[in-house]
């Protein structure tokens, strides 16, 4: 083991609330260098772990925003024709046209390669490519190489860059895939470790409108039926709202009162129906 | 080491593959694992590759690491299995109290715990009473708990390992809701569906043709014209209808399962309805057949270049296809024959197909399969089967 990744143990980020599980996972990953992969309910912080290690480990970060129309060649690099038919034509810039190089333009995961110094590398919602994608880009990550076609070059990755993967998907990856990764799933977080995660976030958060506001969010996660349920992400959105609400007083949420609730309810079947429950439970 | 541990996952049916141990071996031997809560969570990170698994692993590692035994059900589930009862009484007491043979009048004098107590007991009974045979408590059929049901204390949460041991933790299995039985998808599956699409040029012209491009700059004598094209998207329909009744198909419900998995990950406009033995004059787009009816008249209005894909064995008693009326559900009284509903879908989407999970061989034996037959043409859901099926609805006329 270099010494280098001694130093380099994570602990958390300023705006992250990280369970010790998790921190173990982390530090074995980047220890074994593998890719993590990362699943769970969406806005439970899957990409947010990413950012935090970034920040706490002071590397940079590079995120790649996986699309489903996405070709593993744009992860790696760009060759920019039009600009150097452009060139060849005018001949106005610096660049030298003979040299292909000076056209080839690195995509995300070429910019984690060519990087000097060890980059975070997030891929963020892998399941949105198709299979090919993803069983061809980890080709690439377990190598730490990859073949400019046209200037018939290698790139090869200058610091083995610390790879996060998340995806939200409820069916498997590929078995090859997964093989070649470490894996978590991140659990919902219960009462106590959300107070943590709010307190995170707001800091002067006053200890009756967190409780009120934790409890109430429990209590609506419990809604049956509901398509997709309130998460972290919505909580921390929700109380940044009753926040900025003169006129909100913790009193209404003990009350039964929810304000709000397009905060917590993004589908409209949702919505209608926690709006239900909620004046049911007022009664 | 562990090697014993590794093997016992294995047996119980966790996927765990050498290399992943031999990873696992090689933080061990770098000295990343210096206590048991170290162990607990690499080998979780590195051998289980899916969330479905972690109950399974926490309970091989309680087992292994403290001797806790390896069972099937525990009171545990049982509690759970009995909530789910009370839950479901609350909701329509009338049909638990049929499903168990029981009187509904003598069932509400009791208290809710008194209740649950009751339950208990008679799960017990009947898990004891009938392993493997035709139980009341199983995935799918008409019972009223197992694992299909509804689960009343929602997604159980995790929380934080801090001050418990690993052993600790692991016997809470904090992991057993994502354990239930899961399918496997199957990967020959998406290799022979990955021909069904229909790339068409969409949206605006954004993408520039390269070589059309050089092309026209040179006629123009090197003065720059740039050309465009639309990009190509993939803009295939396709409509799933699905068997999901009765006990016909109940062996198959693996294969369409993942065939459906498949499928929803796979195609962009996918819709999904259900029906029971064949198709009257509803489907419907819930999975129980009962909230979202959705008429059939209403496909013609659908484009005809949708590609209609059937999913059933299409196994029933003549009459249900045959005669008018044939609905075995009392309320589905059309007055057409079912095999003319067939027949209009067939001729509304010219592309269109029914999947058999039966085999081929098996086909000539039963008389309804042969009348499907004669309006669709039936693949069987095999590799094969799905290849043809593919090239059939694909094909140009």
């Amino acid at each position: 083991m270099h010494g280098a990744e001694q130093v380099t143990r994570f602990t958390g980020g300023t705006h992250y609330v990280l369970d010790e599980e998790l921190a173990k996972i982390v530090n074995i990953t980047m220890a074994l260098e593998m890719p993590l992969l990362l699943k769970g309910e969406p806005g439970t912080g899957k990409t947010m772990l990413a950012y935090a290690i970034a920040e706490s480990l002071k590397m940079p970060l590079i995120v790649l925003n996986v699309k489903s129309s996405m070709k593993l060649i744009d992860a790696l690099y760009q060759y920019d024709t039009l600009t150097r038919l452009n060139d060849s034509r005018f001949g106005d810039s610096s660049r030298d046209v003979s040299k292909i190089e000076d056209y080839i333009k690195m995509g995300k995961i070429g910019q984690a390669f060519v990087s000097d110094e060890r980059t975070v590398l997030l891929i963020d919602e892998i399941d949105k490519a198709d299979t090919d994608f993803q069983d061809d880009m980890l080709d690439v990550l377990d190598q730490m190489e990859f073949d400019i076609l046209e200037i018939d070059k290698t790139m090869r990755a200058q610091q083995r860059p610390v790879i996060i993967i998340t995806s939200n998907a409820k069916k498997d990856l590929s078995d090859p895939f997964l093989g070649r990764c470490n894996f978590h799933h991140i659990a919902f977080p219960d009462p106590d470790l959300m107070r943590e995660i709010v307190q995170v976030h707001f800091p002067d958060v006053s200890q009756e409108l967190l409780d009120a506001a934790v409890n109430a969010f429990y209590r609506l996660r419990e809604f049956k039926e509901m398509e997709k349920k309130p998460a972290t992400r919505e909580l921390i959105n929700w109380i940044r709202a009753l926040n900025a609400d003169p006129d909100f007083r913790v009193k209404e949420l003990t009350k039964g009162d929810i304000p709000f609730l397009g905060v917590l309810f993004k589908k409209s079947p949702d919505y209608a129906l926690a709006q239900r429950y909620v004046s049911r439970s007022r009664l | 080491m562990f090697t014993e541990f590794f093997y016992i996952l294995r047996k119980v049916g966790v996927p765990v593959s050498p290399t992943s141990f031999l990873r696992l071996q090689k933080a061990l031997s770098k000295g990343l694992i210096n206590s048991v809560d170290d162990f607990y969570t690499s080998a979780r990170a590195i051998l289980i590759k899916s969330e479905r698994y972690f109950d399974l692993f926490d309970q091989v590692f309680a087992h292994h690491f403290k001797g806790v035994e390896l069972t099937a059900p525990t009171g545990v589930d049982l509690a759970e299995a009995a909530k789910a009862l009370l839950d479901a009484w609350l909701k329509d007491p009338q049909a638990i109290a049929d499903a168990l043979g029981i009187d509904e009048d003598s069932l509400s004098k009791l208290t809710p715990e008194e209740l649950i107590d009751y339950f208990l007991e008679r799960l017990k009974e009947q898990t004891e009473a009938h392993h493997g045979g035709s139980k009341w408590i199983g995935t799918g059929g008409t019972s009223p708990v197992g694992h299909s049901g509804y689960h009343p204390g929602g997604m159980r949460v995790g929380g934080r390992s801090m001050n418990k041991s690993a052993v600790k933790v692991a016997m809470d299995r904090r992991y057993r809701d994502y354990s239930q039985e899961g399918l496997l998808t199957r990967q020959h599956m998406g290799e022979a569906l990955k021909r069904l699409r229909n790339m068409v040029p969409t949206g605006p012209k954004d993408q520039v043709n390269i070589d059309e491009t050089i092309y026209q700059t040179m006629k123009n004598a090197g003065e720059i014209e740039i050309v465009f094209d639309r990009r190509l998207k993939d803009r295939l329909k396709v409509i799933l209808a699905i068997d999901n009744g009765g006990w016909s198909m109940d062996p198959y419900i693996d294969v369409v399962q993942s065939l459906f998995d498949y499928s929803r990950s796979q195609f962009k406009d996918l819709k999904t309805y259900f029906f029971h033995n064949t198709i009257y004059d509803y489907v419907w787009e819930d999975p129980p057949r009962r909230s979202k009816p959705f008429q059939v008249d209403e496909f013609v209005r659908m484009d005809p270049e949708t590609r209609f894909i059937i999913v059933g064995d299409a196994s029933m008693a003549p009459y249900e296809i045959m005669a008018t009326d044939g609905s075995i559900h009392i309320e589905e009284r059309s007055g057409k024959p079912s095999v003319e509903r067939l027949r209009l879908l067939a001729d509304t989407f010219r592309h269109s197909a029914w999947l058999n999970p039966k085999l081929s061989v098996e086909w000539p034996y039963t008389r309804t399969i042969n009348v499907v037959r004669e309006v669709f043409p039936m693949f069987e859901i095999s590799l094969d089967g799905l290849e043809k099926m593919v090239t059939h609805v694909m094909s140009r006329n």
